[in-house]
C-alpha cells in the first residue's frame, strides 16, 4: 500500500482509538478511578498526535500534483 | 419536414440532458467528497483526542485535595477487637466504618452500601459487613460483596497508625 493510503486509513483508525479513549476517560472520571483517566487521556493524545501527522502527509500527497 | 424532426429531435435530447443534472446540486457536490470527509473525520478525531483534557485536569486536581485529607478517626486503644465505630471521610456527607477485626487489624469502608445506599454495619458475629435492606454481605478483610444484590465493592478508605491515632489517609474506589 502507499503511502497516501496508509494514512488516509490509518486517521480511521484513531478515530476508533479516541472514540473508545474517550469512553474509557469518562467512566473512570465518574467512576472516581482517576489511574484510568491519566491512562486513557495520553493514549487518546498520542492517538490524536499519529492522526495529525498522517493527516498532513496524506495532504501532502493529496495535492502533490 | 426532415429538417423540422431533427430540430426538434435536437431540444428534446437536451431537454433530456438538462434533467439529468436537475438533481445535483453543485454546492453539494463539491463540499460531500472523498477529501472533505477526510478532513471532517480527522476533525473529529482531533475534538475527541483533546475532550479527554477536561477530564484529566479535574481528576488531577481532585486527587490532590483528597491526597492531602489526613484524618484522625480514632486512639488505638479505643476499640477492643472486634468492635466499630462510625465516622465520615472524607466529607461529612460520607459516611464510613472503621473496624477492628479479630486478627487485629484495622479497616475503614466507606459504608454506604453500593446497591441502593442503605448503610452498612458491622456483624461481629458472623465477621461480616451486613447492609440490613436488602441483606447485602461484605467481606471486612476487603469489601468485596460476597452475598446479596450488591455487585461492587465498598470504596476502600487508606489508614495509617501513627503516634497511637489511626489516621485515614486516602481513599480506592476500586480494589483488589
Amino acid at each position: 500500500m502507499d503511502k497516501k493510503r496508509v494514512s488516509f486509513l490509518s486517521i480511521f483508525v484513531f478515530l476508533a482509538i479516541n472514540v473508545i479513549s474517550l469512553s474509557k476517560v469518562i467512566e473512570g472520571f465518574y467512576g472516581k478511578e482517576y489511574g484510568h483517566v491519566y491512562s486513557f487521556m495520553i493514549v487518546a493524545l498520542i492517538s490524536t498526535g499519529l492522526a495529525t501527522i498522517a493527516f498532513f502527509t496524506w495532504r501532502k500527497q493529496e495535492y502533490k500534483s | 419536414m426532415t429538417e423540422d424532426r431533427k430540430k426538434n429531435n435536437q431540444s428534446a435530447n437536451d431537454q433530456d440532458m438538462m434533467k439529468l443534472v436537475e438533481n445535483l446540486n453543485r454546492k453539494e457536490d463539491v463540499n460531500l467528497n472523498r477529501r472533505a470527509f477526510l478532513k471532517a473525520s480527522f476533525g473529529t478525531t482531533v475534538a475527541l483526542g483533546l475532550a479527554t483534557t477536561p477530564f484529566g485536569i479535574i481528576s488531577a486536581v481532585r486527587s490532590e485535595k483528597e491526597d492531602s485529607n489526613q484524618v484522625e478517626i480514632a486512639s488505638v486503644d479505643e476499640l477492643a477487637i472486634g468492635e466499630a465505630k462510625n465516622f465520615n471521610y472524607p466529607t461529612e456527607d460520607e459516611p464510613a466504618v472503621l473496624v477492628r477485626t479479630p486478627d487485629d487489624r484495622y479497616v475503614a469502608y466507606n459504608n454506604k452500601c453500593t446497591h441502593l445506599q442503605c448503610p452498612v454495619f458491622y456483624e461481629k458475629k458472623d465477621n461480616v459487613l451486613l447492609c440490613p435492606c436488602h441483606k447485602g454481605y461484605f467481606d471486612v478483610n476487603n469489601g468485596h460483596p460476597v452475598a446479596g444484590p450488591p455487585q461492587r465493592e465498598l470504596p476502600k478508605i487508606l489508614l495509617e497508625v501513627k503516634d497511637g491515632k489511626v489516621l485515614a489517609v486516602g481513599r480506592e474506589y476500586r480494589h483488589g
